[in-house]
């Protein structure tokens, strides 16, 4: 261009400026109405004052959802912190919580749907509107629903709770696919497949308020935890004010063990086995309390006696001697023994486990043994115990189900892979897909979720999904581009959780309900939209309606509709409070010990299992069928399952409100692990890799910290600054024996392949085993996320704070050599079996 | 003194309408109508004149090719995903340590400075009222309201209403968008984005001079 | 509450204590705690860090980040945490570290950071107490308030850096976003303020809000009956064992309560010239 002066500038208005202006301008104009410029001499000054406002909502970084109040400032999100009305987390706020404000603003956020234009995972892309993303969208639904087909349309999330969950699966129904995947198998499936085994569809919460005594298994309660901030500053307060002690299991010596009485270092996977050594010492030496057996079954007999019982829980345990576990799990004999004293003589204890126990082999097994262990000492559902945890029970309204509905069975694994998969095999499905003998879908969306990232085999999974041959169509809602969306061929710009409606529900910590809501600071920033706001625009278009118009609709009908909430103000009080609980509420204990009353018509007592159940319910022609067939063998009787009979009373007990049919009793002996070939009873089943191993072969964990969740943080500038590179945990000897120093560069490699990261060697962990978190190592997510620097310069890199990174490391991502691979039991992701080899580079 | 009203009228309605055109490349994709026009009788002899090199492909290629290739080149440099060169105030400027974010403080200052003159943002408008078009566009308002003020021989309203453009050109436009510009100049592979914010630097430089030193332009 | 405001208020949120009156909120119970000052004389503002509390959570870290928004690089609230002993009994400890807001030694009661400064002491200024007495003070680009706290004026600051070389603790360092008001050719010098923005209105600072261990109890020494008073007593932290660096003389006031001795086994004294150590991350 030429040096140009003023003149030459007027040049190219001449005549022209007008139609630029009049005829294409005025209908794009970010402007409404008029100029209102005062004519006078007066200083022209922009308003200064702050208008501020504290509005009530809910967090959203991790699963833990706490109930805060966002600090908005001229429309502008400021400040958050915890909300003090909340029963739940009595005010306070995790560092990924206070870091919320990054999710809205980070520089690199997706504003717009995009479309793909060059091939899949070319980063190719062109603004498209909503309205021409949603016709896209509709063309391919619309044909598959038509066809009477909808189950090729596929949806999978990672984080979708209360009611996202709830209108999605509203839209899902009214559409007719149940093609949806979730991500509970890498996250904790085995656990509540255990539970469920047992107690029925029970989420466990430790009442700590109330105990005496804290055992610990393989999580991390201080650092992250998937109900953090509710139980963690319970368990510290406990242990200060009260001087509960505290013990925790654990390869590494994470911030809980830290603080723990005790830190007990315990080989990779042998939680399971430790437990039922602590029942060998608790039957043993007769330090069980009677009170449960009456509930539980041990045996193939399901009349046997408090004394059967007892032998037999005496007799499955007898091998599981303190020294037999101490030879396999590492720890010694009498550490056992005296853990398990404190636990059985204690008023009450809590037994906790998590990731660290069940995602391996046999995980959901290893779940079974803390129940167990719990059970004998009477610490189930008991004031100070491992308790049943209480949600909210919202209630919410429900759309007209589609004529058609089917589903393709891609959710549950490989044939044979998991017995019992009731929470899915969520990272099993895009390999199932690419097999394709379950059938593939046509249109596969996920949502908050990053297939490609977080499970495990990333390579394989983004093969998977780069290749237009298997599935030919898709999308990706998401607010920052990341390892999955990188190959959609649709990406629509999703709300942060600060921008949007919904009601919550996760469990409160001392047993009583709390309800509560979450609702935007901020306008939804440039286009982004709520899935909650897109499926009702998604149905009209396809020539159906919802029962609501918009999420925001959909909260505040819930809000109406829900006893206790309603009455005490529905929607306008709760978005004026946030939180809600009965304040006549009684702590939540013991219901297995309810009454019930049998007289109804059609009930009957089933001989072989004592089962009180009503055989009209159930859909059986005659109460004599019912007798002959049994309670058992009636397909659909364990609906119809009133009570179980124990010494002549009816209880409640522990109903079988899951896919497992069994009677009102914790089947500590199951007929359904039984049938399928799995342990009947709690057994110590070695995990199959760790037998063959060769010597220098270590076990790889991974594990989270608190500033981070697994895939939705690292974009959060004050986080990452604080966690933005993981460096490999390995035992001072394991390191030494192979000439690794702390600092070395080494490398972790199987048959999947290789990374590299530092060495952190630290006498914090056991030996013959590396640790590494699983946040880091990203390809995308922004900036921050991943360092990448632009190629173009501007955009994040224009960003002031950029040139501040003062951190040169971006870490490593351990899934990328951990298989997909399930347990038997359950089909949860075996994160913590993987074999590797370590060397110095 | 004497003033010839018509002239400053006509000036200050040429200006307006520099900051129209300028407001419309950068708010969105180039419509096929916009290119027309571009390269229509009516600018591409103007364009020439001041050397402004929009490629001979520009004005050879049928008009969805151009509108196409330019889609993707505005998805690429200014949308994402990924890398890209934000177009919003508040992520090139920092205030009180509050950096790099979308919607920060310097959004609000924004807003709040065009809220002030009577203006609000359109219910159905979707940016962030910090974006580079925004900007150019208020510009274009107050020029625009100027030029009638000179019509109406309102001399006091019209050095009012420059005072209010200097202040806007010096506070907010000339912080970041010549910065933002020179990225655009690095990065535009097509010549259309990279000689278009050599226009907009240059115009916007003249403006500051030209505001700065006169009272009437 | 006194009237008594920071310099540099204006560039702040004070968040809670004034959204009780903005719209909607009237409801709301505000995070607010009893923030009572001692009558006729000034409060004494100190914190008292439980290190048997201390979860290593780094919430208070990132709380403080995004109220006083702490560019990158830097930080005004770290944890530093060690792994001491040897396999099994290993050990593993933390130690919150922040600005002491030290009372200076006993002869003149000026602290390190304050006597270096070049721009001390400056104009006075008036301190209002809670029943309307006023104390005079001096102020500077850094300067004690009579409640005890160290404040920043960076409209003063000349950026010369003095008072981060005499920290002995290392807490403080530029802020490359703002400019000395004293030379805009150099950058002001930054720390933790204890949140006097909320403070003064009557609302603690922001890592104590957010502490879910309670680890950090905030409050008024000059106050018998505050709980900081109370722990002071009850545990004797006004002894040498339970600051930082007594033997420097600096009177801080930042107290721990520290059964376990961390403060000896874990704090390593900043060397001098170096900063680095007050950065927060996770191995």
């Amino acid at each position: 261009m030429k040096k140009l002066n003023r003149r030459d500038f007027m040049k190219l208005t001449a005549g022209s400026g007008c139609a630029l202006a009049a005829g294409l301008g005025s209908s794009q104009s970010a402007f409404a109405g008029s100029l209102k410029l005062q004519a006078g001499g007066k200083d022209f000054s922009p308003a200064t004052g702050k208008e501020r406002q504290a509005i009530p909502t809910a967090c959203w970084q991790c699963v833990t959802r706490d109930s805060m109040i966002g600090y908005v400032e001229d429309g502008r999100l400021v400040k958050l912190e915890g909300h003090p009305d909340s029963i739940r987390t009595l005010g306070k706020l995790c560092a990924k919580g206070q870091a919320g404000i990054n999710q809205v603003y980070f520089p690199d956020r997706i504003l717009h749907p995009m479309k793909r234009v060059g091939k899949r995972g070319e980063h190719k892309w062109k603004r498209v509107s909503w309205d021409e993303a949603l016709d896209l969208i509709v063309s391919k639904l619309k044909p598959l629903r038509d066809a009477g087909t909808p189950e090729l349309f596929m949806y999978q999330y990672g984080r979708h709770k209360a009611s996202q969950a709830a209108t999605m699966y509203d839209f899902m129904q009214a559409y007719g696919t149940g093609t949806i995947g979730n991500h509970t198998s890498v996250c904790e499936a085995a656990k509540w497949v255990g539970q469920e085994s047992l107690w029925g569809g029970m989420y466990d919460n430790w009442d700590y308020d109330n105990t005496d005594y804290v055992v610990i298994f393989g999580s991390n309660q201080f650092e992250t935890h998937t109900n953090h901030i509710p139980t963690s500053q319970r368990l510290i307060r406990a242990k200060v004010d009260r001087g509960v002690p505290l013990y925790v299991f654990d390869v590494r010596l994470t911030n809980t063990a830290a603080k723990a009485d005790q830190w007990v270092p315990i080989k990779v996977g042998h939680d399971g086995l430790v437990m039922l050594a602590m029942c060998n010492v608790i039957m043993n030496e007769k330090l069980y309390r009677k009170d449960h057996f009456k509930f539980m079954r041990v045996t193939a007999d399901y009349k046997a006696s408090v004394a059967d019982k007892i032998t037999a829980v005496t007799n499955n345990v007898a091998k599981y001697t303190p020294e037999f576990a101490e030879k396999h799990s590492g720890v010694p004999a009498d550490t056992i023994r005296n853990i398990a004293r404190g636990f059985a003589k204690a008023k009450s204890a809590c037994l906790v486990t998590y990731r660290g126990t069940v995602m391996h082999y046999h995980g959901a097994d290893q779940e079974r043994a803390a129940m167990l262990l719990s059970a004998i000492t009477n610490n189930l559902d008991r004031p100070g115990g491992r308790v049943m945890g209480v949600g909210a029970g919202w209630k919410s309204p429900s759309s007209p189900r589609a004529k058609v509905h089917k589903t393709l069975h891609v959710k549950d694994g490989f044939p044979g892979e998991a017995a019992y998969p009731t929470h899915h095999v969520s990272h099993q499905v895009l390999p199932l897909i690419k097999d394709g003998h379950a059938g593939r879908p046509k249109v596969y969306w996920w949502s908050c979720y990053n297939p490609g990232f977080i499970n495990g085999d990333n390579k394989e999974l983004q093969a998977i999904m780069q290749d237009e041959s298997i599935i030919p169509f898709l999308i990706s809602t998401t607010i920052v581009y990341d390892e999955s969306s990188q190959y959609a061929d649709l990406i629509l710009p999703d709300v942060t959780y600060l921008e949007r409606w919904d009601w919550e529900d996760m469990v409160s910590a001392n047993q009583i309900a709390e309800f509560y809501i979450r609702q935007p600071l901020v306008k939804p920033l440039g286009e982004s939209r709520c899935q909650g706001d897109v499926w009702p625009e998604l149905a009209k278009r396809m020539g159906f309606e919802l029962a609501y118009s918009s999420k925001e609709d959909f909260v505040r009908q819930s809000c109406e509709m829900t006893p206790g909430v309603r009455e005490a103000g529905g929607f306008e009080y709760m978005k004026k409070h946030g939180v809600w609980h009965d304040p006549d509420a009684k702590p939540n204990y013991g219901f297995y010990e309810t009454k019930v009353d049998i007289s109804g018509d059609g009930v009957i007592l089933d001989d072989k299992t004592g089962v009180y159940w009503n055989w009209k319910k159930a859909g059986v022609d005659s109460q004599a069928q019912a007798k002959s067939q049994g309670y058992l063998n009636t397909k659909g009787a364990k609906k119809a399952y009133i009570a179980q009979n124990i010494d002549g009373t009816a209880y409640l007990a522990y109903p079988p409100n899951t896919k497992f049919v069994k009677a009102g009793y914790l089947d500590f002996y199951s007929d359904n692990f039984a049938n399928k070939g799995l342990p009947a009873f709690p057994t110590y089943t070695p995990i199959p890799e760790h037998q063959k191993m060769a010597d220098d072969e270590l076990n790889l964990t991974t594990y989270k910290v608190a500033v981070h969740t697994h895939s939705r943080t690292a974009h959060c500038k004050w986080l990452t600054e604080i966690k933005h590179d993981n460096p490999g945990w390995i035992n001072t000897k394991t390191a030494a024996a192979r000439g690794i120093k702390n600092g070395d560069k080494i490398k972790v490699y199987n048959d999947m392949g290789e990374i590299t990261t530092t060495a952190y060697v630290t006498e914090g962990i056991i030996p013959g085993v590396i640790a590494i978190s699983h946040h880091l190592g990203r390809k995308h997510s922004g900036v921050y996320g991943s360092g990448q620097t632009s190629p173009t310069s501007g955009g994040a890199a224009a960003d002031p704070d950029v040139k501040n990174i003062w951190w040169k490391k971006h870490g490593t991502h351990p899934n990328t050599i951990i298989p997909n691979a399930s347990d038997p039991i359950s089909g949860t992701q075996r994160w913590m079996d993987t074999v590797v080899r370590v060397a110095k580079v | 003194m004497g003033t010839d009203w018509n002239i400053v009228a006509v000036n200050a309605k040429s200006r307006s309408d520099i900051y129209a055109m300028l407001a419309l490349v950068f708010r969105q994709e180039p419509s096929e109508a916009l290119i027309e026009e571009l390269r229509g009788p009516r600018l591409s002899g103007a364009f020439s004149e001041i050397g402004l090199e929009l490629g001979d492909s520009f004005y050879n290629e049928s008009v969805s090719t151009i509108a196409d290739q330019l889609a993707l080149e505005f998805s690429r440099l200014f949308i994402g995903p990924g890398p890209h060169i934000s177009a919003h105030e508040s992520i090139f400027t920092e205030v009180d340590g509050d950096t790099g974010g979308l919607w920060g403080a310097k959004t609000v200052a924004v807003k709040k400075f065009i809220e002030t003159t009577g203006l609000d943002y359109a219910s159905g408008f979707t940016g962030l009222p910090d974006h580079i078009s925004v900007e150019l566009e208020f510009m274009q308002k107050l020029t625009l309201w100027e030029a009638d003020k000179w019509r109406q021989r309102d001399r006091m309203g019209a050095e009012y209403c420059l005072s209010i453009q200097r202040m806007f050109l010096q506070q907010h436009i000339q912080g970041w968008v010549p910065k933002f510009c020179n990225a655009v100049i690095a990065e535009a592979e097509f010549p259309f984005y990279r000689e278009l914010a050599e226009l907009t630097k240059f115009f916007l430089g003249l403006e500051e001079q030209s505001l700065a030193t006169e009272t009437a332009a | 509450m006194s009237d008594n405001k920071t310099p540099d208020i204006n560039r702040r949120k004070f968040l809670s204590g004034v959204s009780a009156a903005a719209a909607g909120t009237a409801a709301l119970a505000t995070p607010r705690v009893s923030l009572e000052a001692a009558q006729s004389k000034a409060p004494r503002w100190v914190m008292v860090m439980d290190l048997r509390r201390c979860i290593g959570c780094r919430a208070c870290t990132v709380a403080c980040k995004s109220e006083n928004n702490v560019s990158l690089g830097r930080f005004r609230a770290v944890i530093q945490e060690k792994t001491m002993g040897s396999f099994p009994n290993t050990k593993k400890a933390f130690l919150p570290l922040m600005c002491n807001h030290c009372e200076g030694n006993e002869k003149d009661g000026v602290p390190p950071c304050v006597k270096a400064c070049p721009e001390f002491p400056g104009k006075r200024a008036k301190f209002k107490t809670a029943d309307g007495k006023t104390i005079r003070y001096r102020t500077g680009a850094t300067y004690k308030r009579p409640d005890g706290m160290i404040l920043i004026d960076k409209e003063k600051c000349i950026g010369c850096g003095k008072c981060i070389d005499a920290c002995p603790y290392g807490v403080r360092s530029f802020d490359p976003f703002v400019k000395a008001g004293g030379d805009p050719s150099k950058q002001a010098a930054d720390k933790c303020d204890l949140c006097a923005h909320r403070v003064d209105n009557g609302v603690e600072p922001s890592c104590v809000n957010t502490c879910q261990g309670r680890a950090r109890i905030f409050g008024d020494l000059n106050d018998p009956n505050s709980e900081v008073s109370k722990l002071v007593k009850a545990h004797n932290l006004a002894k040498a064992d339970n600051v930082l660096l007594a033997d420097e003389g600096t009177n801080p006031h930042v107290f721990y309560i520290d059964p376990d001795n961390i403060l000896k086994s874990l704090y390593t004294k900043r060397k001098k010239g170096k900063l680095d150590h007050f950065v927060d991350q996770i191995p």
